[in-house]
C-alpha cells in the first residue's frame, strides 16, 4: 500500500514538473516570436528605405544615361575634328650683297593660319587635311612663286586659303605581323623633323626637312615592321609622288580641264624608300634613312611653252637623320641630318638659264651634300623656357625638295652656312613666343635652284644682285590648338 | 685631348642617367592610360585627393606627381599627336 501511495505521489510530482517546463518553453517561444516580429517590422521599414533609395538611384542613373546618350549623340554627330594653328612673325632683315652694299627690310610682319580637319571615317580609314593662309601684312600682291605646287600655302601670298594637305590613311591588316597603311593624296611632307622643336610641337610630317619640305601629291605605302625586326616604331615606306603634271586647257576638246599630254615635256615623277626606326633603349628617338629618285625634272613648272620648257634630267637623293627628344630626361632635344645628291643631266637646257645645275652645253653630273644639326634645352618651371641653336651647311651643288620650306628663308637649301639661335617662352601648352636670330652666308649662287650653274660669290657677273648674307632678328608667336 | 673629350661625354651621359626618371615606367606600374582622358580631365584628377587615391597617385612624391601630370596631359586623348603618313 505504501509502495502504491509513493508511486502515485511521484507521478503527480513528475506531471507538475512537466507542466512547469512547458510554460517556460511557451514563454520563451513567445518572446522569440515577439523578437522576430520586431525584426520583421524593422526589416520592412528598412526595405521601404532601401526601395526609396533604389528608386532615387534608378532615377539618377536614368538621368546620367540620358545625359551620356545626348553627349554620345553629339560626339557621333561631329564627323569632323577641327584643330587650328596660327603664327605671326615680325622679321627685321639685313641683306648684304656680293658687291658689299646692304639693304635693310625692317618691320616685316606676316601671319599664317592653318585649319586642321580630321575625319575618323572608320577604325581603318582616316582623312586629314590642312587649309592654310599665309601672307605678309598689308600685301596686296600674290607673290612670285605662290602658284608652284609645292609652295601653295607654304610661302607668303595673298589671303587665299590653300589646301596644304589632304590625304587618306587607309590601314590594312592592322593586327597582322606586318600591318600596312596606304596614304593617298596631298601628303604630310612639310614641316617635318626636326622643325617641331622650334614650333614646340610634336612631329608634324614624315620626312627629314633637310630633304623634303613642301606640299606634295602622292601615294605612300607604310609597312609597320616593328615586330619583324623586334624594334618598336620601325616603319618601311615606299612612296611615289608626282612632281609635275603637264596639263593645258585646249579649245580643241570639249572638256577644258583635260589637257593633252605633250611628248616634249615629260611629267616629273618622284620615287622614294624610307626607313624609320628608333635607337634601342633611347626613348623618343628617331632614325631615318632614305633614298629618293626624282626623274625628269622640269626646268620651270609654270612655263607651259613646251618648245622652250624642257626636262633637264634626274636626281638621286640620299638622306640620314637621328633625332632624340628629352635625352635621358635632361630636357635636351638634339638632332643631326645629312643629305647627299647626285645629278644625272640629260643634255637639255632651259633657254639661257642652263641645265640641271649646269651652264649651257655642260652635261656633267654633279654631287652636293648638306648637314643640319641643332639642339634645344628646356629650363625653368616645367621647362617653360627654351633655348635652341641650329647650324646647317650646304655645298656648292646642294639642292633638295625644300622649296615650300618651313621658314621664309629656305635656310636648309643654303649653299654655304646658316646659324640660328632662339629663345622661347611657353605661354601655355598651346602657345609660345620666340625671339631669334638667323644668319645665312651664301658661298655660292642659286641656293635652292635646280636650273643653272652655281658659282662662287667671289666670282659672279652681277655682284650687286647676288645676295651674299641674310640676317634677321625675328619675333614669332605660335598658337597650336 | 680626344680621349678627355670622350671621357667627358661618357661622364655627362652617366650623370644624365643618374637623374633619369622613367615616367613611362611609373605610368605602366600604375596601369594608367594617358589616352583614356582629355587633358582637362587629367588636371581634375590631380586636383582631387580622392581621385588621386583612386589612381594610386596620391602617395607619390611631389616631383613624380608633377612629371606624371605633365606626361598624362601631354599624351591625353586631345593632345597634339605626331603626324606622319600611315600613322599607326
Amino acid at each position: 500500500m505504501n509502495r502504491y501511495i509513493f508511486a502515485m505521489a511521484l507521478s503527480v510530482l513528475s506531471l507538475n514538473a512537466a507542466t512547469d517546463s512547458r510554460d517556460v518553453l511557451i514563454d520563451k517561444l513567445l518572446k522569440e516570436v515577439a523578437s522576430l516580429k520586431k525584426s520583421v517590422d524593422e526589416l520592412k521599414k528598412n526595405q521601404i528605405v532601401v526601395q526609396k533609395r533604389q528608386d532615387e538611384s534608378d532615377h539618377y542613373i536614368d538621368e546620367v544615361y540620358d545625359f551620356a546618350e545626348k553627349t554620345e549623340t553629339r560626339t557621333l554627330e561631329d564627323k569632323l575634328k577641327l584643330g587650328v594653328a596660327f603664327k605671326t612673325s615680325l622679321d627685321n632683315f639685313t641683306k648684304k650683297y656680293a658687291d658689299g652694299h646692304s639693304v635693310d627690310s625692317n618691320n616685316v610682319w606676316s601671319s599664317k593660319l592653318m585649319l586642321n580637319v580630321k575625319a575618323d571615317i572608320s577604325k581603318d580609314m582616316k582623312l586629314y587635311s590642312r587649309l592654310s593662309m599665309f601672307k605678309y601684312w598689308g600685301s596686296s600682291i600674290e607673290q612670285l612663286y605662290t602658284e608652284y605646287d609645292n609652295m601653295q600655302g607654304r610661302v607668303p601670298s595673298n589671303s587665299s586659303l590653300y589646301v596644304e594637305r589632304a590625304y587618306l590613311d587607309w590601314f590594312l591588316n592592322r593586327d597582322g605581323y606586318i600591318p600596312i597603311a596606304v596614304t593617298i593624296g596631298r601628303q604630310p611632307s612639310a614641316d617635318g623633323p626636326s622643325h617641331q622643336f622650334k614650333d614646340n610641337t610634336v612631329r608634324k610630317a614624315t620626312y627629314s626637312a633637310l630633304l623634303y619640305d613642301g606640299a606634295a601629291d602622292g601615294l605612300v605605302f607604310t609597312f609597320d615592321i616593328s615586330k619583324a625586326i623586334s624594334n618598336k616604331h620601325s616603319f618601311l615606306r615606299v612612296g611615289y609622288a608626282k612632281g609635275f603634271e603637264y596639263t593645258e586647257t585646249s579649245n580643241d576638246i570639249s572638256n577644258a580641264f583635260v589637257g593633252p599630254s605633250d611628248n616634249n615635256l615629260k611629267d616629273t615623277n618622284v620615287y622614294g624608300l624610307f626607313f624609320d626606326t628608333t635607337i634601342p633603349n633611347i626613348r623618343h628617338s628617331l632614325v631615318q634613312l632614305s633614298y629618293s629618285q626624282i626623274n625628269d625634272i622640269v626646268a620651270n613648272q609654270l612655263d607651259i611653252n613646251t618648245t622652250k620648257n624642257v626636262n633637264i634630267g634626274d636626281i638621286s637623293m640620299y638622306g640620314a637623320m637621328v633625332e632624340v627628344s628629352d635625352f635621358h630626361n635632361s630636357n635636351i632635344d638634339m638632332f643631326v641630318h645629312y643629305g647627299y645628291i647626285q645629278t644625272h643631266p640629260n643634255n637639255q637646257y632651259y633657254s639661257t638659264y642652263g641645265g640641271l645645275l649646269n651652264s649651257n652645253n655642260d652635261n656633267s653630273s654633279k654631287n652636293g651634300e648638306a648637314i643640319w644639326l641643332g639642339a634645344r634645352y628646356g629650363f625653368g618651371n616645367r621647362q617653360k623656357y627654351k633655348i635652341g641653336l641650329e647650324y646647317n651647311y650646304g655645298s656648292k651643288n646642294w639642292v633638295s625638295l625644300t622649296q615650300g620650306s618651313y621658314d621664309i628663308y629656305n635656310k636648309l637649301a643654303t649653299r654655304g652656312d646658316a646659324y640660328e639661335a632662339y629663345f622661347m617662352y611657353e605661354i601655355n601648352r598651346y602657345a609660345n613666343i620666340r625671339l631669334g636670330y638667323i644668319d645665312i652666308n651664301y658661298d655660292y649662287t642659286k641656293s635652292g635652284w635646280f636650273v643653272g650653274e652655281s658659282k662662287s660669290m667671289n666670282n659672279v657677273d652681277t655682284p650687286e644682285n647676288k645676295l651674299k648674307e641674310l640676317q634677321s632678328i625675328y619675333l614669332k608667336m605660335s598658337v597650336n590648338y | 685631348m680626344k680621349e678627355l673629350f670622350l671621357k667627358l661625354i661618357v661622364l655627362f651621359l652617366f650623370i644624365l642617367d643618374l637623374n633619369a626618371l622613367e615616367i613611362e615606367k611609373v605610368v605602366l606600374d600604375l596601369n594608367l592610360s594617358a589616352g583614356s582622358k582629355a587633358a582637362v580631365q587629367w588636371k581634375r584628377v590631380f586636383k582631387s585627393e580622392k581621385k588621386m587615391k583612386r589612381y594610386k597617385i596620391y602617395s607619390l612624391s611631389d616631383e613624380v606627381k608633377m612629371k606624371l601630370e605633365d606626361y598624362l596631359i601631354n599624351h591625353a586623348i586631345d593632345s597634339d599627336q605626331p603626324t606622319v603618313a600611315g600613322g599607326f
